[in-house]
This record gives C-alpha cells, sequence and structure tokens, in this order.
C-alpha cells in the first residue's frame, strides 16, 4: 500500500484539479513517522531521477531536521548530492526559523550562517509569515523546470513544526493554496497526532486526500508503567507498527488499507497484515430486525413450545393442555379428561369434553339392523 | 368563507383567493399550513422533504471531511435556482468560486430522459423477500412537457449548465477566503436580498448557497460565536425575505458544542456520509452497492407554521448516480440483519418516500 500511495503521488492530479495530498500520522506509541517520511521521499525521488513521474523535482521544507541529514538521506539511496539540485531543493527552516541567528551575526557574536551541507537551500529566515513561505515554495518550484511550467512536488516536513509558530487557519490556507496551485503536482507532509488538539488535526485531514496513519500492533493498556511487560512492547512499538491508509476517491467512497511494516537497519519493509481488521460497515446502515434464520438457542425454544392441542405429536398418551403444566411435568397416570387442580387461590377450569357424549362405534352403519 | 365546490364535511381549509390559481412561478408550490416551497433540485429529496424546501427555512448539510457529496447538493440546488430564474447568492472559501458555476449541471433533454427502470434481480431466490418493496415504488410518469414549466428539474450531472440561463440573472459569488470576519457578507446578503422584486406578492424565491462555512482556511473559523451569530441572523434574513439558504459545513472542524448548536439552528438537517470502497461485508448487506457513492442521513424537516413535527419512515437514504447522470436516493435495501445482536430501529427500510401530506379535513 505504501506503493500505492507513491505511485499516486508521483502521477499527480490532473488538470484543473486538486492535487493529491497525503498526510503521515504518528503518535507517541509508535513514532515511525519520520521513516515513512523519508522512505515515500527517497520512493518519490527515484522515480523523478527516472523521468517517470508527473513532477519534475521536489521541493523539501524542511523544518524538523536539518538540510545535512537529507543529503546523507539521499547519498545513502545512491544520488549524487552534486547533481541532484537540478530536480531536490530544500527550503531550510530549520537553521534559523526565526532569524535569531542572523541577528547575532548581524551583531558579531558568531561568525556565519551556513547550515553544513553542500546542498543548494535556500534558507527561511521567518517562518511565521506563510505568506513568504508560500511565496519561496512557489519560485523554488519555478526554478525546478527551465520555463518554470513544469510540475513539482512539495514536502514538509514537519506541519507540527509549522503549527508550533502558526495558526492552524494559516497553515491550512497555505496547504490549500499549495494544492490547488497550477505548477503543484502534489504534496505530503508529516504530522505528529498527539502535539496537537484534534481540531487541528481534523483541519489537516480536511486539507489531505490521503492520509496514513501508523498505529502500534499491540496496544498496551497502562502506557507510563514500566514493568518489563510493558517496556518490551514499547520497544516493539519503536520498530514494528500498523500503517493504515485512508484514500478519498473521485467517486466519494473511502478506500481503506492495512500494511505491516518494520524497521531494520537495511531500511523500512511493508508487508500485507496478518489479521484483517474488522471492517464497521454495520454501523453504517440502521439495524433491521427482519431475521428469517433461527439461531440455535431460538430453535430450542421453539421445540419446547407446549401447543394447546390435545395431540402433541410426539407420541405421548394424549393430555389435554390446560395451561398449567408444561410438557416436563407428565404425570405418571394419564388422564382422558380434564381434571384440573384445584387451587384455593385460583379459579377452577371444568371441561367435559363434547366427544367424551359419545359412545365409541356409536356411528356403526344403521342399516345394520336391518333384515335382509 | 363558503367555498364553491361541493364539501363532505362541515369544516373546509379556507385557502385564500390566490391559491386557487397555480402559484405565479413555476419554481414555487404551495404546501401544507400556507408555506412554499421550492425545489432542492433532487426529485427524491423533495419527496422525502413532503414538497421540497420550504421559503424562509435555513438547511444545514452536515459534511463528511473524506467525500465531496455535499457538492452534489449543493450543484443541484444552486442549477435549480437558475433555471427557474430565481436569484442565487453562492459563497464559498475559495478564491474564485466562479469556477464552481462551471460545474453546475443541466437539466437533462427529454429524449435522454428514460424513465426509471429498475433493473430484475439477476439471482431470483429467497432474497426477494425483502427487496420486494424496491418494486411497488411510484412509477412516477411524469412526462416532461416543457422543461421550464416544471417544478423539479431532473439533472445531468456529466453536462454543464447552459449559457442562457446564466444570461440575465441575479448571480453573485463572494469568497470568504480573505474575510477576517462575516459581517461584510452578512450585509452583502441582506442588500442582495431586498433587491429581490416582490410586486404583486409575487415571490420569486431567492437562493442562497454556502459551502463549508467552517473551512479552515479561513480567518474566522475559530471565532465560533461570531459564526453562530451570523447563521442567527441568515436565518432572521431568510424567514423575512422568503428566501432558502442551504449552508454545509463538516462537523468534525468544530468542537462538538458548537456543532450541536449549529444543528439546533437548523430548519432542515441533512447529513451525508462517505461508505467504503470495496468493502466486501457492506456489499452483502446492501444491494446495489456497486453504483452507491454514499449515504444521505435526513435529521430534521423544517416544519413553518405547526407544532407538528415531520416523522419520516426511513431516514437513511442511499445516494446513487444512476447511469452515472442523475443523482437519486433510494431506501435502502438490506439483508436480514441477525436481530438478536444490537439495539434495532422501529424502521424497516420501507420505500415510501413521502410523508403524509393530506389536507386535515375534519
Amino acid at each position: 500500500m505504501a506503493e500505492w500511495i507513491c505511485r499516486t503521488l508521483r502521477d499527480g492530479g490532473l488538470e484543473g484539479e486538486h492535487a493529491p495530498a497525503l498526510t503521515i500520522n504518528d503518535t507517541i506509541s509508535c513514532p515511525l513517522g519520520s521513516f515513512v517520511f523519508d522512505h515515500i521521499l527517497s520512493q518519490l525521488s527515484s522515480f523523478i531521477f527516472c523521468q517517470k513521474s508527473q513532477s519534475n523535482g521536489i521541493v523539501l521544507v524542511a523544518l524538523s531536521r536539518s538540510p545535512l541529514y537529507y543529503e546523507q538521506l539521499l547519498k545513502s539511496k545512491g544520488f549524487d548530492v552534486v547533481t541532484s539540485s537540478t530536480w531536490f531543493k530544500i527550503l531550510d527552516c530549520c537553521t534559523d526559523p526565526l532569524g535569531w541567528r542572523s541577528k547575532l551575526v548581524d551583531s558579531g557574536s558568531i561568525r556565519n550562517l551556513s547550515s553544513g551541507s553542500s546542498l543548494t537551500v535556500n534558507i527561511c529566515k521567518n517562518v511565521k509569515n506563510l505568506d513568504e513561505l508560500f511565496s519561496s515554495i512557489i519560485e523554488l518550484g519555478k526554478e525546478l523546470s527551465g520555463d518554470g511550467k513544469g510540475r513539482f512536488t512539495v514536502a514538509i516536513d514537519s506541519v507540527s513544526s509549522l503549527l508550533r509558530h502558526t495558526s492552524v487557519s494559516s497553515v491550512a490556507a497555505l496547504l490549500s493554496n499549495l494544492r490547488s496551485h497550477d505548477i503543484v503536482s502534489s504534496l505530503f507532509w508529516l504530522l505528529h497526532l498527539d502535539m496537537h488538539e484534534t481540531r487541528a488535526t481534523a483541519a489537516l485531514e480536511y486539507m489531505s486526500s490521503m492520509k496514513a496513519t501508523i498505529e502500534p500492533i499491540i496496544q498496551s493498556v497502562d502506557g507510563p508503567r514500566g514493568n518489563s511487560e510493558n517496556l518490551s512492547l514499547m520497544e516493539q512499538n519503536l520498530r514494528r507498527g500498523k500503517f493504515c491508509v485512508r484514500v478519498k476517491r473521485r467517486n466519494g467512497r473511502v478506500r481503506m488499507m492495512f500494511e505491516e511494516l518494520s524497521v531494520e537497519k537495511s531500511g523500512i519493509k511493508f508487508t500485507p497484515l496478518s489479521s484483517e481488521d474488522e471492517m464497521t460497515a454495520q454501523s453504517l446502515v440502521p439495524k433491521v430486525q427482519f431475521n428469517l434464520q433461527l439461531s440455535e438457542k431460538e430453535r430450542n425454544d421453539r421445540a419446547k413450545v407446549v401447543l394447546p392441542f390435545e395431540h402433541q405429536g410426539n407420541g405421548k398418551t394424549i393430555q389435554i393442555y390446560d395451561g398449567r403444566k408444561s410438557l416436563n411435568d407428565d404425570k405418571a397416570e394419564p388422564q382422558h379428561t380434564s381434571v384440573p387442580k384445584v387451587d384455593s387461590n385460583r379459579g377452577e377450569i371444568i371441561y367435559f369434553r363434547d366427544s367424551d357424549d359419545e359412545m365409541p362405534d356409536s356411528d356403526e352403519d344403521p342399516d345394520d339392523d336391518l333384515d335382509i | 368563507m363558503a367555498a364553491n365546490k361541493p364539501r363532505t364535511t362541515s369544516f373546509s381549509r379556507n385557502f385564500s383567493a390566490a391559491s386557487s390559481t397555480a402559484p405565479h412561478a413555476p419554481g414555487l408550490k404551495h404546501g401544507p399550513n400556507g408555506t412554499m416551497f421550492l425545489s432542492s433540485g433532487i426529485l427524491d429529496l423533495d419527496k422525502i422533504l413532503g414538497g421540497g424546501f420550504a421559503l424562509g427555512s435555513l438547511v444545514m448539510v452536515m459534511e463528511d471531511p473524506e467525500a465531496p457529496h455535499h457538492m452534489l447538493l449543493l450543484r443541484n440546488f444552486m442549477s435549480q435556482g437558475l433555471v427557474h430564474h430565481q436569484p442565487l447568492i453562492y459563497a464559498s472559501s475559495a478564491k474564485d468560486p466562479r469556477g464552481f458555476l462551471g460545474t453546475l449541471p443541466n437539466p437533462m433533454v427529454s429524449k435522454d430522459d428514460k424513465s426509471r427502470v429498475h433493473e430484475t434481480e439477476q439471482e431470483k431466490g429467497l432474497r426477494i423477500a425483502w427487496q420486494y418493496k424496491k418494486y411497488f415504488g411510484e412509477h412516477n410518469s411524469e412526462s416532461q412537457k416543457d422543461g421550464k414549466s416544471e417544478y423539479c428539474s431532473n439533472f445531468d450531472l456529466r453536462k454543464p449548465l447552459e449559457r442562457h440561463f446564466f444570461s440575465g440573472q441575479r448571480i453573485d459569488c463572494v469568497s470568504l477566503k480573505e474575510s477576517a470576519d462575516l459581517a461584510t457578507f452578512q450585509e452583502h446578503c441582506s442588500s442582495f436580498l431586498s433587491q429581490t422584486p416582490r410586486d404583486n406578492g409575487n415571490i420569486a424565491g431567492g437562493r442562497i448557497a454556502i459551502q463549508s462555512l467552517c473551512s479552515p482556511q479561513c480567518e474566522f473559523s475559530n471565532k465560533e460565536w461570531e459564526m453562530l451569530s451570523f447563521i442567527r441572523s441568515l436565518k432572521s434574513l431568510v424567514r423575512l425575505s422568503n428566501a432558502v439558504a442551504v449552508l454545509t459545513f463538516a462537523p468534525s472542524l468544530v468542537s462538538t458544542a458548537f456543532s450541536k448548536r449549529l444543528q439546533h439552528l437548523a430548519d432542515t438537517l441533512v447529513s451525508v456520509k462517505a461508505i467504503p470502497d470495496e468493502d466486501k461485508e457492506l456489499a452483502k448487506l446492501l444491494t446495489g452497492y456497486q453504483d452507491m457513492v454514499g449515504l444521505l442521513s435526513v435529521h430534521k424537516v423544517a416544519r413553518i407554521n405547526t407544532q407538528v413535527p415531520a416523522i419520516l419512515e426511513a431516514t437513511t437514504f442511499s445516494m446513487k448516480l444512476q447511469k452515472r447522470r442523475s443523482l437519486i436516493l433510494e431506501c435502502l435495501n438490506q439483508a436480514p440483519v441477525d436481530g438478536s445482536s444490537g439495539a434495532s430501529y422501529a424502521s424497516s427500510g420501507s420505500c415510501s418516500g413521502s410523508s403524509k401530506t393530506g389536507a386535515l379535513d375534519f
């Protein structure tokens, strides 16, 4: 499913449509979001490098990790860093997001402002001004293609860091502007769910077209307790997780996919999930009581119902059902007429069967007394 | 006041003289209790709501952030207004809301429109027992004689609205993106609606469509009390000027208390929901799952001038795109569910769309 997401981002959006946007969500119980982000970034880089994708390049807005980290990431994936500037640009918001260091440089306290990376980076000094950020991103993207008309992908290292500095509505406005811009082909970002209020995360989910959540495979019951079982569980959750993706499709349906992810030394691996999650289909439609099948219990109960007839059809001697005994309390002596139990508190039913008046064989052939 | 026609009872509803003739505008229809309706643009929804949207009511659609179904409802609503030459205001958080007008559907041309064919089920067998009500459905053979004079048009979602419907119309598109608050928009609405011609008691019936009021890009989205007071004034505005306002919002974007308040403000409350794709369990549970795009639930129906609530037989409907062209709403045909599990609803999913609106003759 991670492949599916990468392919969707690679293919980008159609003309006149909003660009597909992926949000990668993780929590403290399974903090593997940055690994997934790196994985998607490297996959898209390889697509773009081989020119198999709609976009010509990637603009990465680095807020929580420095450009040096990304340089090393690219090197480890086998890309040549020197030539990568034709298709990979970084907007460095990590070195000096609020402009403090440049103030120190001005005042002479520190020497220079380099990020230590050989990748060409543009440094953003005011993360709080999102309009400026937006125009810098677009400018960088235009530089990626020669004529300024090619499309590019935007990756935001962590929207959580952005939300530290600005309000939800401005971040949402930035994302929606990026999505609706003609030259943005696709965008994806990382978000740490438990760092924000539910409204903020709901707003960002609203802005996205795909949502990938990383959940722990085994939920530990008592979080903070540090007994040995819990520790090993927590350790496991640092390496393995459940990768759930919800995709909003064009026809208005939601596609849900699940995978298991594990982080190893070689990288990240996605494997199909061993046990399928229960779908909540039944919660969507109102329940209807129109059942044609009987359950086991219902069948047994039905067999036990005493019918108000003389013959219960089970070969036992005839007994009139008077409504007070069940079949199970059969008396030893069969009774042909009903003799109700006299209960001093209750009324009596004295019932004489009409058929008792008739002598048996009384309706024999009346012609028998003819002497012919 | 004596009526001319013979009466079977001694009491009869006293309609004023104007109502004995057809309403002046083709887009309006008389309803019970002295109300007038205008069409929502979706035939099935009009039937479910008992005639359409009542003039003076505020309709709210609760969106599902995962599906764009509220846009379908808005599109049909706006197109219907344009077809009937009713003035229209559209507001959204997009930079250029006029672009949305390009996606409005065109009424279906009569040669394309065949009466709805109930496709016979391929699989016979015992499942028919709970599906039979589908076949009883009202065979509405309203032939569209002249497209202009019918109350609710059947819209073809694949064809954009023709240019001539836009000309000479009072259409206003407002972008809420840059507004810091809603005061300007409120003034805009009131001035727009006050210009609606009202000579000879001829009510044109204005339409206001507001899409995604609480979308997070707008600065006022976290000013909940301001939004609430705006909606309250919108409601009174709409009631005074006999217009209908349709407003969509996503409940997940606002706090629960505020969402509840919004829901209480609505006269008619409808919600749309996305359905999971390729869900085998849902496919077993519902017929026609392949064609379904979503679910629509009706929570509240506007009742003006009466204390009697409208109790619908079914509140959840499936939204389907018939031949990918027109939106139809159908009652859910559900497979029998094990009744022993969970609470059951009183509804049996029966398929009578219209609530009874017979005249109260004693």
